[in-house]
């Protein structure tokens, strides 16, 4: 959608749990590994700002972070 | 801790705290007259809890704070309950629900991977040949007890089929469960020593020796599983259990513990609360039967309506205030999910079942953070289906009889009650 803006997003993988709410919020971002139970960014981490604020209020371990780029 | 001169009530609004953890009051259902009276005064309610007291935590925004923030209010000390435990106790009592990271985190993702959303899916076909199976019999029955018909058996066949143990077996875990809930309550029917239990009560989650018969059941399976793994939850365990730095042999057996108990204990009283919600209201459920888009927020409002688990208590690691109230390092704070699921703040007309709420901010999971249930998804799954298989059969409840609530603060548990599919007995 035009003017809306795109913000990378990371997990830290000491405080995931594996609950797994980010693959389910956001598939196409999230993918957890099911050996290690531990989420991480797949392919394309940039997701439109509202959505990721979304996703990192919803982890229960707050694992996620929206990485602010540096200009 | 608070010393002694900190040990007065800090405001003359604490000294009428009504009383909220009787446990007989839960014999007449959630004291909500009494919640809703903590919630409208200001600041936090000292309440006192035999020598000391607690901090009552009872509006949304506030239990969402001391849920979300396990730093400043641990898990991991004292216990989970209102009670505290002596340390040894503590030790051996200890589950996932009673640690803080990192071993929360250790033991949470060895667990993990069964129940995120996108492999409980997985389950959906089990579930739904379960659920439809329990209610065609209720309703060739002509209805009878909804507990025992419907809510009990449909999670305990759902979480021993995922762990790997006999279906066979539910009817003997269940009442094992229930002589749990008792245990959380002041009156146990069961002698100590029964189950052949040894073990010193205080040693035991919630005191029953019913944990020793779980504990014997979990360590029987262990035994039968490591040298005939198979794909299911107990031979996961095994596996991690056999390298103490993944988890130790006391971890395992608390574990199964829980995973039995929490695993159809809680969603029981859900289907419970839903059954009597359904009865109780028609019209909300002729409206879900008119628009089956109405049913995955149905489903919310049955868990939030019902919320299973009433509390859970942390306790402050250091000072800090909240509500305008100060904490003190030590003091313990009781998060009342059975008010802030009542609260007029974020739930408009909140003792209004209404299947199309569209607020689903429901506490019925806890209050967000890390302890979010680790079977929220399988619950929301059973819930959901639960409520899909009713509408495609038409199914609409009369309550025949009133309930037998549990003797409980912990467990809004319903003991049993009676419905018929509505136009009586066939």
């Amino acid at each position: 959608m035009a003017g809306e803006e795109m913000v990378r997003v990371a997990v830290d993988q000491e405080l995931c749990i594996g609950a797994g709410v980010c693959e389910l919020l956001e598939p196409e971002v999230f993918e957890l590994d099911n050996d290690i139970v531990i989420s991480s960014v797949t392919g394309d981490e940039l997701l439109p700002r509202a959505r990721a604020d979304v996703v990192v209020d919803r982890c229960p371990s707050r694992a996620i972070a929206i990485v602010e780029e540096e200009l | 801790m608070r010393s002694t001169a900190d040990m007065a009530p800090p405001s003359a609004a604490a000294v009428d705290t009504p009383n909220v953890t009787d446990p007989s009051l839960y014999l007449e259902g959630i004291p909500h007259d009494r919640f809703a009276q903590i919630r409208a005064t200001p600041g936090l309610a000292w309440h006192p809890y035999e020598d000391g007291g607690f901090w009552a935590v009872t509006r949304h925004a506030e239990v969402r704070h001391v849920s979300r923030n396990p730093e400043l209010f641990s898990s991991a000390i004292g216990h989970t309950n209102l009670w505290d435990l002596e340390a040894d106790a503590l030790e051996a009592r200890r589950s996932l629900i009673d640690t803080d990271a990192p071993d929360h985190t250790r033991l949470r993702r060895l667990v993990a991977g069964a129940f995120t959303p996108k492999n409980i899916r997985r389950w959906e076909e089990t579930v739904r040949a379960i659920t439809g199976e329990l209610l065609d019999e209720f309703v060739a029955q002509g209805g009878g007890d909804w507990v025992d018909m419907v809510a009990a058996p449909l999670p305990i066949q759902v979480i021993l089929t995922m762990l790997g143990v006999p279906t066979d077996d539910a009817d003997y875990l269940v009442e094992l469960s229930n002589y749990l809930v008792e245990g959380t309550g002041d009156a146990q029917s069961i002698p100590p020593d029964a189950f052949g239990n040894t073990t010193e009560l205080r040693l035991l989650p919630f005191n029953s020796p019913a944990s020793h018969a779980l504990f014997e059941y979990g360590e029987g399976m262990r035994q039968q599983r490591q040298n005939d793994l198979r794909d299911d939850l107990v031979s996961h365990l095994v596996q991690a259990e056999s390298d103490v730095e993944r988890m130790s042999r006391n971890e395992y057996r608390n574990m199964f513990h829980l995973l039995v108990f929490a695993g159809n204990e809680t969603t029981r009283t859900a289907i419970s609360h839903g059954g009597m919600a359904l009865a109780a209201f028609p019209d909300e459920w002729q409206r879900v039967l008119d628009d089956p888009g109405l049913i995955d927020s149905a489903a919310e409002e049955v868990l939030r309506w019902a919320t299973p688990v009433m509390h859970m208590r942390r306790t402050a690691t250091t000072n800090s205030e909240l509500a305008g109230t100060p904490i003190a390092e030590g003091d313990k704070v009781v998060m009342w999910y059975a008010s802030a699921n009542r609260d007029e703040a974020v739930f408009e007309d909140p003792f209004r079942f209404d299947v199309s709420r569209a607020n689903s901010n429901h506490f019925a999971f806890g209050g967000g953070g890390p302890h979010l249930c680790l079977g929220a998804f399988l619950a929301r799954l059973e819930v959901t289906v639960l409520l899909e298989e009713m509408a495609k059969r038409s199914i609409c409840l009369e309550q025949t009889s009133e309930p037998v609530r549990a003797r409980s603060n912990f467990v809004h548990g319903v003991l049993s009650v009676g419905m018929q599919p509505a136009g009586g007995t066939n």
